[in-house]
């Protein structure tokens, strides 16, 4: 059972990281619940959390939607390897947010890039996963909250 | 302004990602600094910190490997007036007063804008 | 303080002027003792002029009379002594007033004369030999000495004779210049004692007026040390100044006593303070932060941002309370010429502000949670429990089937109301007839989420998070109940012979709750329910539910009404169900007030479901089938029992959904009628919304 206001942390950290970076916020879509295990977009990147609560939460995005985000970073280089960095510090935000409030009710390890065919997100036992669409310009990505 | 402060100064990037070292590279506080080397992580840092002497430093705290307090400490160890900007996610304040404490000179909160990141350099290049 | 930098200056200047006029005085002293001693000398050399003065005529007797001695023949040894003493008393006299004399040009003139007399008396003065001849036969005569002396004292009696008259008036001359010199000294001497004492005398002012200022600021600066103290003393944060080593300094306001329970703060050591009070780890970082101020590397907005102690949780001061507190500490560089000075840090018990904040999550939460949900279903019927979950998980599902939709504009966000809506509402009416008030409470707090949202200007998924905590919150609930119930064993019981059998208990329930939250006194009858087949049971349940609530709300009028009306105190709601030849068939009616049309219409227009005009125009029948239409409420308060505006819709799109139509009849003040009609078998009954 996640509180309000910890779910509006991920998100802030996310939002906030499209307004920062790309000078064009992003807006999240309707969230909901998921009970099975959720299959992730290309590139993801991941943190997870210890302490008061345990699971992870993770950034997951298509290709085209980071292709056009680094393009509004002024990034020329597309590839693989940028693509990773990019949801890394996605990741590394959210991160950066939740260790503000939270403090020490969260240990939160460093992000980690999944990408390409990656297993899918189980929710914590006896917990919904949160699934908040991230809609930025015509496309969306998903913050997943699996926290229990 | 003596001819001193208006030298090109050596900059080393200590981060695991490449969009950051690209993004320091765009600023306009980028005519004062040549980048020597980067780095991933805390244990390359230090080689690299060895092998290029650099001025000035930016530094990502959450890195794998070695943590990056204990990467400052080390490099303002090996030379004093070295110029360290922190460059992290890291937001909880004992990791940032631990950083300036260490020897770091200022901190940017990841995520940034152009402008902080300029203003953060300009006042690191100070 | 900034106002003082001026006043300080005006003593000053008035010092210097005072060391000026101390100075001119000291001069003015000089030049008096100065003019004094020659005033005293200029007296002395008047009173040798006025005695010189007599020597002309003096001279003239003197020799007149040595030469009359000589014709004589008398004894000269007195007269030419006398002479010689008078002439030579002249010389010194006269030697002395050239020493002392400022105005030479007057003496020159006597001097000159002077020197005609001394070489004329020179040979008088000069004799020393017999002047007479003694003879026995002749008189005395003359010796040639005598004629000498004689002839010499008529050539110094000639010329003292011819220069008496002007040689007084040359000594006069002296004298009288002696005289004026003297007088001008004694006026400048009496205008140098005035200006003395002038000076003095505004010496003394500038003394006095110098101590009296001093005092009035030493007045002043008592005052303000005054002031201080009591803004010190009143003021409600805590204030104090750190040193360079972390040392409060000696100026603190006095509600630092109240904070940290001690007195002791001049001197003592910031670790000290916050010892025992908040944890040492943090203490550590806090020094390493006041350290980091004084380095002054970083500016101070940068600095703001990473305070260790902006909200820091103390432990209380009073031993006997474990109730946490919360301090804001807040730092400031006070700078000075040479950098940093010290640190100033105010710190603010916001324990109340961050009470209110754990206070209002903590009620969101629940606390008596666990309990509730146990008196509720303990007080449940297994069977109806066990139902009522199957019945929330399936409905929570369809509201997060709805949430999942995609949405990202307004309209997208506004469409999944509606169906949130009823969604929740029938699960609401549900969970309150079986007394399950915890889970009716969240179902509310959820409603009312959403239907909040139906005010917004603009949706986005923003405002959809806190629906989405609160309905995982809700699961959560529900999966609670179900592990307790489980342990409890009271779902352990196969379902019921028939599934409507467990419909009468949750409807009588229902009214009993309702009588006694709208103070109405109501019985309700039920038949035929054990004919429900089990693939209407679920929806039938919901209808009857609402169709009852209504019936309890709206329907049966107060007890007084009733009895104005002819009617029993109790209102009668009865059920029934009952096989038809082409189906089934459910009654529902109570002997209450009856849909008044005109009330219908009013309530339509005002919640906005028809204009004015379509109301006028519309005839009774129309008018009464506004009550199914999907927005429609009579009730202007929102309470758990109806309003809202979602009900009957809900009720006719389930018993169309079921391939059944829904009928109502009415008469004001009489009764209220809805009768249902559903097709035999029930195989599409699975579809609600």
């Amino acid at each position: 059972m996640l509180h309000e206001r910890e779910l509006k942390v991920f998100v802030e950290g996310t939002t906030n990281f499209f307004e920062v970076a790309a000078q064009q916020p992003a807006s999240i879509g309707s969230p909901y619940l998921v009970e099975e295990p959720l299959a992730l977009h290309e590139y993801s990147g991941l943190i997870e959390v210890t302490g008061k609560r345990e699971g992870v939460v993770c950034f997951t995005a298509p290709k085209t939607m980071l292709a056009v985000l680094l393009m509004k970073m002024h990034e020329t280089d597309f590839g693989h390897e940028t693509m990773r960095d990019l949801v890394g510090e996605v990741a590394n935000t959210i991160s950066g947010n939740a260790r503000r409030d939270f403090g020490n009710d969260f240990r939160i390890s460093p992000p980690r890039v999944l990408f390409g065919e990656t297993p899918p997100i189980e929710p914590r036992p006896g917990a919904r996963t949160f699934v908040i669409p991230i809609h930025w310009r015509s496309h969306s990505a998903k913050l997943v909250v699996a926290l229990g | 302004m003596n001819a001193a402060t208006d030298a090109i100064l050596k900059l080393l990037i200590v981060d695991d990602s490449n969009l950051i070292r690209r993004r320091v590279e765009r600023s306009q506080r980028f005519d004062r600094l040549r980048l020597v080397g980067s780095a991933g992580d805390g244990v390359e840092a230090m080689a690299a910190f060895s092998r290029t002497d650099p001025d000035v430093v930016t530094m990502d705290l959450t890195m794998p490997q070695m943590d990056g307090i204990e990467c400052i400490r080390r490099m303002v160890a090996l030379k004093p007036s070295v110029r360290i900007l922190v460059i992290s996610a890291l937001a909880d304040k004992a990791t940032a007063i631990e950083a300036m404490a260490s020897g770091a000179n200022g901190f940017l909160n990841k995520p940034f804008t152009e402008r902080q990141l300029n203003d953060a350099l300009a006042e690191l290049l100070r | 303080m900034s106002s003082a930098a001026p006043v300080d200056r005006r003593p000053v200047l008035l010092i210097a002027i005072g060391a000026m006029l101390a100075a001119a005085l000291g001069m003015a002293l000089g030049s008096g003792f100065r003019l004094a001693t020659r005033l005293r000398e200029d007296i002395a050399a008047v009173q040798a002029a006025s005695a010189l003065q007599a020597y002309p005529d003096e001279l003239v007797r003197e020799v007149s009379g040595l030469r009359e001695r000589l014709e004589v023949r008398a004894y000269t040894g007195r007269a030419l002594t006398t002479l010689r003493d008078s002439t030579r008393a002249f010389s010194d006299r006269l030697q002395a007033l050239a020493a002392i004399d400022h105005d030479p040009a007057t003496l020159a003139p006597v001097r000159r004369r002077w020197h005609v007399y001394r070489e004329t008396l020179a040979p008088v003065l000069a004799f020393h030999g017999e002047p007479y001849v003694d003879s026995d036969t002749a008189a005395t005569r003359l010796s040639s000495d005598g004629h000498r002396l004689y002839a010499n004292l008529e050539r110094a009696r000639l010329l003292a004779l011819a220069n008496t008259h002007r040689f007084g008036g040359e000594l006069a001359a002296v004298t009288q210049g002696l005289q004026s010199s003297a007088s001008t000294a004694a006026a400048r001497l009496r205008l140098l004692l005035l200006a003395g004492v002038l000076a003095a005398l505004v010496l003394a002012a500038i003394a006095a007026w110098l101590l009296l200022s001093r005092a009035r600021h030493e007045r002043a600066a008592q005052e303000a040390r005054e002031r201080t103290r009591d803004i010190l003393r009143t003021v409600r944060e805590g204030f104090f100044l750190l040193d360079a080593e972390h040392r409060i300094g000696s100026v603190w306001s006095d509600a630092l006593t109240r904070m940290f329970g001690r007195e002791d703060f001049a001197g003592l050591g910031f670790r000290e303070l916050l010892a025992g009070l908040v944890p040492a780890p943090t203490i550590a970082t806090a020094l390493k932060y006041v350290d980091l101020l004084w380095g002054d590397r970083a500016n101070e907005n940068l600095m703001k941002t990473i305070n260790p102690l902006s909200q820091v949780e103390a432990r209380s001061v009073d031993p006997q309370s474990h109730e946490p507190r919360y301090l804001q500490f807040d730092f400031h560089r006070v700078t000075g010429l040479h950098g940093v000075k010290y640190v100033l840090c105010s710190v603010v018990d916001v324990t109340s502000n961050v009470a209110l904040a754990r206070e209002l999550q903590e009620s969101q939460n629940g606390a008596n949670a666990q309990l509730d949900m146990l008196i509720g279903m303990t007080r449940t019927d297994p069977l109806q429990l066990a139902s009522f979950l199957d019945t929330a998980d399936a409905g929570l599902q369809l509201v997060n089937a709805i949430l999942k939709e995609p949405a990202r504009s307004d309209a997208e966000f506004r469409r999944k109301l509606g169906g949130l809506m009823r969604e929740l509402h029938t699960l609401k009416g549900e969970a309150s007839a079986l007394e399950l008030g915890g889970v009716a409470e969240r179902l509310h707090a959820l409603e009312s989420r959403v239907s909040g949202c139906e005010s917004r200007a603009t949706l986005t998924g923003d405002d959809f998070l806190p629906i989405v905590a609160k309905l995982d919150e809700l699961v959560a609930y529900l999966r609670g109940i179900r592990e307790i119930a489980a342990r409890l064993e009271l779902t352990g019981d196969p379902a019921p012979a028939s599934p409507g059998d467990s419909i009468a208990p949750i409807l009588q329930a229902a009214a009993a709750r309702l009588a006694a939250e709208h103070r109405k006194a109501l019985r309700i009858e039920c038949a035929g329910f054990d004919a429900i087949p089990p693939a209407f049971a679920k929806a039938l349940k919901d209808c009857l539910v609402q169709l009852v609530r209504n019936a309890a709300v709206h329907g049966i009028e107060d007890p007084e009404l009733r009895r104005t009306r002819s009617k029993s105190d109790v209102g009668l709601v009865s059920a029934r169900f009952a096989r038809t030849p082409d189906g089934y068939e459910l009654t529902v009616e109570d002997d209450g007030a009856g849909i008044a049309p005109d009330t219908v219409k009013a309530a339509a227009v005002r919640s906005g479901l028809i204009t004015e005009a379509e109301a006028a125009a519309m005839d009774t029948r129309a008018a009464i089938a506004l009550i199914f239409r999907a927005g429609f409420s009579t009730m202007s308060d929102v309470s758990l029992g109806a309003g809202r505006g979602v009900g009957m819709d809900v009720v006719a799109r389930t018993i169309r959904a079921l391939g059944g139509r829904i009928g109502v009849a009415t008469a004001p003040g009489k009764y209220t009628r809805f009768r249902i009609h559903l097709p035999p078998g029930g195989a599409a009954a699975t579809a609600v919304a």
